[in-house]
């Protein structure tokens, strides 16, 4: 896997979750910088689902496929599925919700370095 | 406080925090439950228990999910009653797993009082019931999924 790519998703991703969880203590709705922050980490993962896709088809192999594009997939569905409930949810709890989907990105990324062995 | 609050508080499981208690369910209820599925599908013969307890709990988060989203007095029966499952299988599973290591075969989502997942599996049956009980309609004392409220 790419090494650099997924440091820069951990960082982001820990950096926004900080962000919305010092939000949520303050009591502020999900707003802007929230959706902008999920939209970079988004971006970030789908370089990585792209990257990892074409590695595999140029033989290059995870140990285990199956496991392997379950954490992709899922992790590429984690910012936008966090952005639809965050803006549903226009309490502190909105900002909450991004908050601990952000802590699950960088758990997803381990993970999938960890498969790709 | 007014009765105005509390009838629309008992309407909320699923807004608020509550929201942000759903959402941790159901992805708990798909990462257990897809991990649980491919262990069983490709590996069974190595720790079917193990991987069908994984299972069972992976499905209780569903329906816990599902009870707190609805929040109707049957979902909120059906939300408790999982949240109560699942805090006497984490608490008797963790259990088990440390007195008798590797009786399982394999790591399931309660072993370890769920220390693989953060401890999140612990952790998340105790703030159901609290949720559960802070959105209750009635103040009668008592919360139990089994015990007879007054008519709501």
């Amino acid at each position: 896997m790419v090494d650099g790519l997924a440091t820069t998703i951990i960082v982001i991703a820990l950096l926004l979750a900080g962000f919305s969880g010092l939000m949520a203590l303050l009591a502020r709705p999900p707003g802007l910088v929230h959706l902008l922050g999920l939209t970079v980490v988004e971006t970030a993962l789908l370089a990585q689902a792209v990257v990892a896709i074409g590695k595999m088809f140029s033989g290059d192999r995870p140990e285990t496929m199956t496991t392997f594009v379950g954490y992709l997939l899922t992790a590429v569905l984690i910012p936008p599925l966090a952005a639809l409930l965050g803006v549903a949810e226009r309490t502190r709890w909105g900002s909450a919700l991004i908050a601990a989907a952000c802590l699950v990105v960088p758990v997803m990324v381990v993970r999938l370095q960890q498969v790709w062995g | 406080m007014p009765a105005g609050t509390r009838l629309r508080a008992a309407r909320s499981t699923g807004a608020g925090p509550g929201r942000l208690l759903v959402a941790v369910y159901a992805f708990f209820a798909l990462a257990a439950g897809a991990r649980a599925g491919w262990q069983l599908t490709t590996r069974w013969d190595e720790a079917p228990v193990a991987y069908l307890l994984s299972a069972l709990a992976a499905a209780i988060y569903l329906v816990a999910a599902v009870g707190l989203a609805r929040g109707g007095p049957v979902a909120r029966r059906v939300a408790a009653g999982c949240c109560t499952v699942e805090l006497t299988g984490v608490l008797a599973v963790g259990t088990a797993s440390l007195v008798w290591p590797g009786g399982f075969g394999h790591a399931t989502v309660w072993s370890g009082y769920g220390i693989g997942y953060g401890f999140v599996p612990l952790v998340l049956p105790v703030l159901g019931l609290l949720w559960l009980r802070r959105t209750r309609p009635d103040r009668s004392p008592g919360n139990f999924p089994n015990q007879v409220n007054h008519v709501q």
